[in-house]
């Protein structure tokens, strides 16, 4: 079943390599011929996120390398419904390599499947990992609109063109935001149901209650037209890195009810 | 008054409050909460001072963080209720407002139709006065930010109800045993077991639980993730332990009592002979000369128990292992080791329902606020025969969406000296 996991991995660093020959030569069939090779993965990584969860019979969804796993799959929907949907195809120079980025991170970490402890046993597991997974990756699209932005802002892009890109980047900021509070509130029923407390203080809890904070600030300050464009293009890139801390970063330097391995 | 007032209810003042709460929370991961002072003393040397003397080891529960919270708080009932007058007012003036704005694009003949039949297909409100039609989509998504703000509020006061309230005590209750609360309460653990059906962990205590009134729960389980509630409590299966017991027989009357040992432990009739209980292992290696070697760790399993004891008699102290089912007779005591004994670990926690119900409430108010808030944007379309105009509370949506369907029919519309 490795073999799936690493096969996409191969199959999403084609797709990148792919992406940059074509953007750096300007040769539209290489770009069109690597979102085709990252659908190609994208089908492989599917494969092997049912095959996990068929072998360990739960939601593949229960450590880091799971969560991971998860995420960089949810990245790549997200980039697969919003390109299409929007026609943004400016997004896959950032995106796809944002997808194998997270996936060599989750290739780093222990793959073994293991049985869920107790605690993780409820019918939360899923509404509030589920909602993480979604929330993350749309806070990464949105922050690869945000550079995207900057960078079309330097070369004098269409007023329409930033616009939509800005707007992009706030609507996934919108979507993850929604999500995060639904993952901060279903956290908090299921904490009190397994360690009797809706809140703990808990490091993990903390952070996600930090991004929160930082989306909820971006939100207010994107009502102020004037701050809309370059200074919450920025906004949005420099707060993916706190997204990033919060899922991985927490788990690695600190100690706390959310160190499951 | 009035200017302090203002900024009180500013969104400025809101996100100035979110930032230091923020920036506070930081430090609390940062920093450990809650260890001894001679911890901070020895890991943070010259700054523990600053630490303790800034409550940054108690941050969350320092004076200047609830502050912040309430301030918080204030902001944010002073801005619902700003909201709420602005949203009211907005809604009997915008759709006059939104008939006398001036054309923002100029569409052409085919271009108005593709206009028309695109807000029909997204079910819009149409309206159709003096040569001018208005639609309008999402009405009442307008009180989503409204009811978002209420909902945080609402959240920030019943979760430190939630938080503060409660009063919980953890217990380990020995299988068989009950234990009777302050209140009068009394718990009593039927069994537990740390496996199910098919080996896995998943700890379950059967318990019944006694109100003072005389009202019984009957035995239910009280399993991980699914707590017991009963009058005003709930009981959470929270640990568990496995500890010796044995059994001691008095020879000269024939009565026994059965003894668990968590700690170390002299059992005696006369204060001087008797058996001194040091530890119960969980394996042991015998090899075949007889050594015994005593093994500590087997994961939490206890595969091959044995008791290391010391008896006691006539000031003579003889250090004994024993394997369940031995016996040891001492000065008229009879000693027989038992199976160690799993035991839960149970917590409880005298609560109030009707707070965990508001709050839990508060919660759906909060997604129902943040979805209607971000999906269901409220907007006017405004055409005429010359072009059309989007306006409305948040028309940002619709803009980009219109400008994209209707590029190829429009033209700027020409500026006004």
């Amino acid at each position: 079943m490795k073999i799936l996991f690493f096969a996409a991995l191969a199959i999403y660093a084609a797709a990148t390599v792919l992406r940059f020959i074509g953007t750096a030569f300007k040769k539209e069939a290489l770009l069109r011929a690597s979102f085709i090779v990252f659908l190609a993965a994208f089908a492989v990584h599917t494969a092997f996120i049912v095959a996990r969860g068929i072998v360990a019979r739960r939601l593949p969804l229960s450590n880091q390398f799971e969560f991971a796993n998860a995420f960089a799959w949810g990245v790549a929907l997200m980039l697969i419904i919003v390109r299409s949907r929007m026609k943004a195809d400016w997004l896959c120079v950032a995106a796809i390599p944002a997808v194998l980025l997270i996936m060599t991170y989750a290739a780093l970490q222990p793959m073994e499947i293991r049985d869920l402890m107790p605690a993780l046993r409820s019918a939360w597991f899923g509404v509030h990992i589920g909602s993480a997974v979604i929330s993350y990756s749309s806070f990464v699209i949105a922050g690869v609109c945000g550079l995207r932005y900057i960078l079309a802002a330097k070369k004098n892009a269409e007023t329409r063109i930033l616009d939509q890109m800005d707007y992009l980047s706030y609507r996934m900021i919108t979507l993850g935001f929604l999500f995060l509070t639904i993952v901060i509130l279903s956290g908090a029923i299921w904490a009190e149901q397994a360690w009797s407390a809706f809140w703990t203080w808990d490091p993990k809890e903390v952070w996600a209650l930090i991004t929160w904070i930082i989306y909820a600030v971006y939100l207010h300050l994107r009502l102020r037209r004037k701050r809309r464009g370059l200074f919450t293009a920025w906004f949005a890139l420099i707060s993916v890195p706190v997204v990033f801390f919060t899922f991985a970063g927490v788990n690695t330097l600190m100690h706390g009810l959310h160190t499951y391995g | 008054m009035k200017k302090f007032l203002s900024f009180l209810r500013s969104m400025r003042f809101g996100v100035l409050l979110l930032v230091l709460i923020g920036v506070c929370s930081v430090i609390g991961t940062v920093i450990p909460q809650g260890e001894e002072i001679a911890w901070y003393a020895q890991n943070y040397r010259s700054f523990h001072g600053a630490i303790l003397l800034l409550g940054l080891n108690k941050i969350f529960s320092s004076w200047y963080f609830i502050a912040l919270l309430v301030l918080l708080c204030l902001n944010l009932s002073l801005c619902s209720l700003l909201r709420l007058r602005t949203v009211v007012k907005g809604k009997q003036t915008e759709r006059e407002i939104m008939a006398s704005m001036p054309d923002q694009q100029i569409l052409s003949g085919e271009g108005l139709s593709l206009l028309r039949s695109h807000m029909e297909s997204r079910h819009a409100r149409e309206e159709a006065k003096d040569g001018v039609t208005i639609w309008s989509k999402n009405g009442f998504g307008r009180y989503g930010t409204f009811i978002t703000h209420l909902s945080i509020l609402l959240t920030v006061i019943f979760g430190a109800l939630a938080l503060y309230t409660p009063t919980t005590e953890d217990h380990n209750i020995m299988p068989g045993e009950t234990l009777t609360l302050s209140d009068g309460t009394a718990v009593t653990i039927d069994s537990f077991r740390l496996t199910d059906e098919t080996g896995r962990l998943d700890y379950e205590s059967m318990a019944e639980i006694t109100l003072p009134d005389g009202r019984s729960s009957g035995l239910v389980p009280i399993r991980v993730n699914h707590p017991v509630s009963m009058g005003p409590w709930k009981l959470y299966q929270q640990s568990f332990g496995t500890t010796g017991s044995i059994t001691v027989t008095d020879l000269s009357t024939g009565g026994t009592d059965v003894f668990y040992l968590t700690d170390m432990s002299f059992l005696t009739a006369d204060g001087h002979s008797g058996l001194w209980f040091d530890v119960l292992y969980p394996d042991y290696i015998r090899d075949p000369s007889g050594e015994v070697t005593l093994i500590t760790l087997t994961e939490g399993s206890y595969p091959n128990p044995i008791y290391q004891v010391r008896v006691i008699a006539e000031d003579v102290n003889t250090p004994t292992l024993a394997v369940p089912g031995d016996t040891l007779e001492v000065l008229g005591l009879r000693f027989t080791f038992n199976e160690p004994v799993e035991y839960p670990g149970i917590r409880f926690k005298h609560v109030s329902r009707l707070v965990n119900g508001l709050l839990v409430a508060s919660f759906a108010l909060m997604t129902a606020g943040l979805y209607l808030t971000f999906f269901c944007e409220p907007v006017l379309v405004k055409a005429d025969e010359k072009g059309y105009a989007v306006g409305g509370p948040r028309p940002e949506r619709m803009r980009i969406e219109l400008e994209g369907l209707l590029a190829d029919y429009t033209t700027e519309p020409e500026k006004e000296e």
